[in-house]
């Protein structure tokens, strides 16, 4: 499966089962995700049209004499029985199918489509992401297999987001975008045929070396051990994050409609994730923060923070977020303590969390403050927080400036800037995600992403 | 078949199985009630036996913390006539003499589910449960840091930690959630089992059974 699936994701050629220059139809938009953005050979399939987004359409699978990686079909449900043999017939390696009307409709009738997709699948041994499926991107190798072109906007990097909803990969992925999450992977599983979460997750831990976290959307399964118990095989290799869906009745009930299954009882999922060494979030904003960070950024090897601010209120809230979220301040050694009193006048508080506010004019003693506090044994991580007054215009870009590596403490860093538009952005893209540092819009959401990235380690290291 | 395990039948099922139990026995008469306290040892509980019965407490089928043969001589006549007065079509097994437990109360069930099969639930029992709903779930079968684990994930494990009467005996939970995951998996013919209250003594004294109820299909 996962060399089946390594070729399905970085395909040399693509069909377009069911292409179309009609604006109204989704094989519009899956050709207009590859045009000019796909290295390979697009073949669109439609036998109506000779020319499709400008290249030759062929009548069927059976005109192209080319081998086919990938086929994304976009066909009506009805039609999917025949364009999937015909994919097996061609041996064609994988296939997205962007259909929906199976096991998600009321109708009695789906179930029984998807069964019969099933059987063809086994048939042919043919892996199918989907249906009913938006799709799938693949940054790491340029591939975008979806009907949304604007995904190919993410920025390439390591975090892959599986999710069983189209909608929440809708929501994260222009998240992702607007806040410089980078990306190897995005994808929805939709009714998951025979691709499911315990296939991708295998994939991605043991074949994919873009891929440094994993990102879990689930709403419900109908075999839960499975994805637990790979899940558990695979624990230590890399973190895995999830947001389960399905908490209230009302949500539950919808994941039944959604994708066909109910999402369960979630006081057994919540203690069946950590069980599995899967860290479960509360919300998409946690998830993708946490994501960041853990691809950013080495884990914390404790729980110990020092918080270095540019002023003290954003400090004082940082401070306050620490603890229920698992996370105390630091004490920083007399050694430390004194490099600080030594870089800071002694106008304002100098012992952690710091405030930073008399070197609002000096990047390079900030600098100086946080390599010496990276240093310290007590530190395990640090919450480097800035805001922008006119008076400390150049801080951000003449910390680009001094910042040389701090990579080598092995520690996170996760910074909050907060700025009016234009005004930092470019220093701040310089720093973020480069280093070990990465950047957050708040100070909570600074504090919960370490947190989270502390307890992904701990569970990660967990002895079974 | 389906059969539900209710009063001594339950208890002396899971003693069958080498579970720790408060020291009961099931008494048929005032005289053997005393005597049967006596062995034991002051103070006593007794609660009605009755296979007809799921919720003893909502019956006042119990009367604890009794000191001496005549409270527990007076105690059982009334527990035996407020029965058979109030549910009179209802058979009694007799009356359970048990030790009276001490400690901290908790909580210890299994039950499976649709999706996943048999779950392992821990939390504080009483007012706590009712309230607060303040359990935690793993998947059966767990592993020593697992059951450390759903200890700690309780929002009162506070009270486990720091009890008032001194340390309780923590490790002795944790074995007990692993002897009960290892038997889980040896009877699939146990389809529920609800233990409360499970007592836990101060450490060194490990955990005692008091009540549970246990679904079996035969």
């Amino acid at each position: 499966m996962n060399q089946k699936l390594a070729r399905l994701f970085s395909p040399h050629s693509v069909a377009v089962v069911g292409a179309s220059n009609n604006f109204d139809k989704l094989g519009y938009h899956v050709m207009k995700s590859l045009v000019g953005n796909y290295r390979g050979k697009i073949y669109p399939i439609n036998p109506k049209d000779y020319k499709i987004w400008g290249l030759d359409s062929y009548a069927s699978l059976g005109a192209i004499s080319d081998n086919i990686d990938l086929a994304v079909i976009v066909v009506p449900a009805h039609m999917v029985p025949d364009a999937l043999h015909l994919c097996g017939g061609k041996g064609v390696q994988g296939v997205v199918l962007i259909t929906a009307g199976f096991r998600e409709i009321e109708d009695p009738g789906g179930s029984v489509r998807e069964e019969e997709i099933r059987e063809i699948a086994a048939h042919y041994n043919l892996p199918i992401i989907g249906p009913n499926t938006f799709g799938f991107v693949n940054l790491s190798s340029g591939v975008n297999a979806s009907f949304t072109s604007e995904f190919s906007r993410i920025e390439k990097g390591g975090v892959a987001l599986i999710s069983q909803s189209g909608g929440i990969c809708h929501l994260c992925g222009f998240l992702a975008i607007e806040q410089g999450v980078a990306m190897s992977k995005l994808m929805s599983l939709g009714n998951r045929c025979n691709v499911d979460f315990p296939e991708l997750l295998s994939y991605l831990v043991e074949e994919d070396s873009t891929t440094r976290v994993i990102a879990l959307y689930i709403e419900g399964l109908d075999k839960p051990r499975r994805l637990l118990e790979v899940a558990e095989s695979l624990r230590g290799k890399k973190p895995v994050i999830a947001y389960k869906a399905g908490k209230s009745e009302k949500g539950d009930s919808a994941s039944r409609f959604h994708t066909g299954t109910l999402a369960g009882n979630h006081a057994i999922w919540k203690g069946a994730l950590r069980q599995a060494g899967i860290l479960e979030v509360d919300t998409a904003e946690e998830l993708l923060d946490t994501a960041k960070a853990i691809d950013a950024c080495p884990l914390p090897r404790g729980t110990h923070i020092a918080i270095l601010s540019s002023q003290a209120g954003p400090g004082m809230i940082a401070s306050d977020a620490l603890e229920p979220a698992g996370l105390k301040l630091c004490r920083f050694s007399e050694v430390t303590q004194e490099r600080i009193d030594q870089l800071l006048p002694p106008v304002a508080i100098r012992t952690n969390p710091v405030d930073m506010g008399p070197a609002w004019y000096n990047p390079k003693n900030i600098i100086e403050i946080l390599k010496t506090v990276l240093g310290d044994r007590d530190t395990d991580g640090v919450i480097f927080l800035a805001m922008y007054a006119s008076a400390n215009l150049k801080l951000v870009e003449g910390m680009v400036e001094y910042m040389k590596s701090i990579e080598s403490f092995q520690k996170p860093v996760i910074a909050c800037f907060s700025a009016p538009p234009g005004v930092w952005d470019e220093p701040v893209k310089a720093l973020d995600r480069k280093k070990g540092v990465v950047t957050l819009p708040t100070p909570e959401r600074a504090v919960l992403a370490m947190a989270n990235m502390w307890k992904v380690g701990f569970l990660m290291n967990r002895k079974r | 078949m389906e059969s539900l395990l209710l009063g001594i039948n339950a208890l002396t099922f899971l003693e069958k199985e080498g579970f720790p139990l408060l020291k009961s026995y099931l008494a048929q008469n005032e005289k053997e009630a005393a005597s049967r306290s006596l062995e034991i040892g002051y103070p006593v509980t007794l609660k009605i036996s009755s296979p007809d019965m799921i919720h003893k407490t909502e019956a006042r089928g119990i009367r604890v913390s009794l000191k001496d043969e005549i409270e527990v001589r007076h105690a059982f006549r009334e527990l035996v006539d407020s029965f058979s007065s109030s549910y009179p079509e209802k058979w009694l097994d007799g009356i359970i003499v048990q030790k009276q437990g001490s400690g901290i109360e908790v909580i210890v069930g299994m039950l499976k589910d649709l999706q996943f099969g048999p779950v392992l639930m821990f939390g504080l029992g009483g007012v706590f449960v009712e309230a607060m709903k303040d359990v935690s779930f793993r998947l059966i079968p767990i592993n020593a840091s697992d059951a450390k684990d759903m200890m700690e994930e309780l929002k009162g494990y506070d009270i486990l930690r720091r009890s008032r009467s001194g340390p309780i005996d923590l490790p002795a939970i944790e074995d007990f959630l692993l002897q009960f995951s290892r038997f889980i998996v040896l009877h699939p013919e146990v389809k529920e089992i609800d233990i409360n209250p499970l007592f836990i003594s101060s450490l060194g004294s490990g955990v005692q059974i008091c009540d549970a109820r246990i679904k079996v299909v035969k």
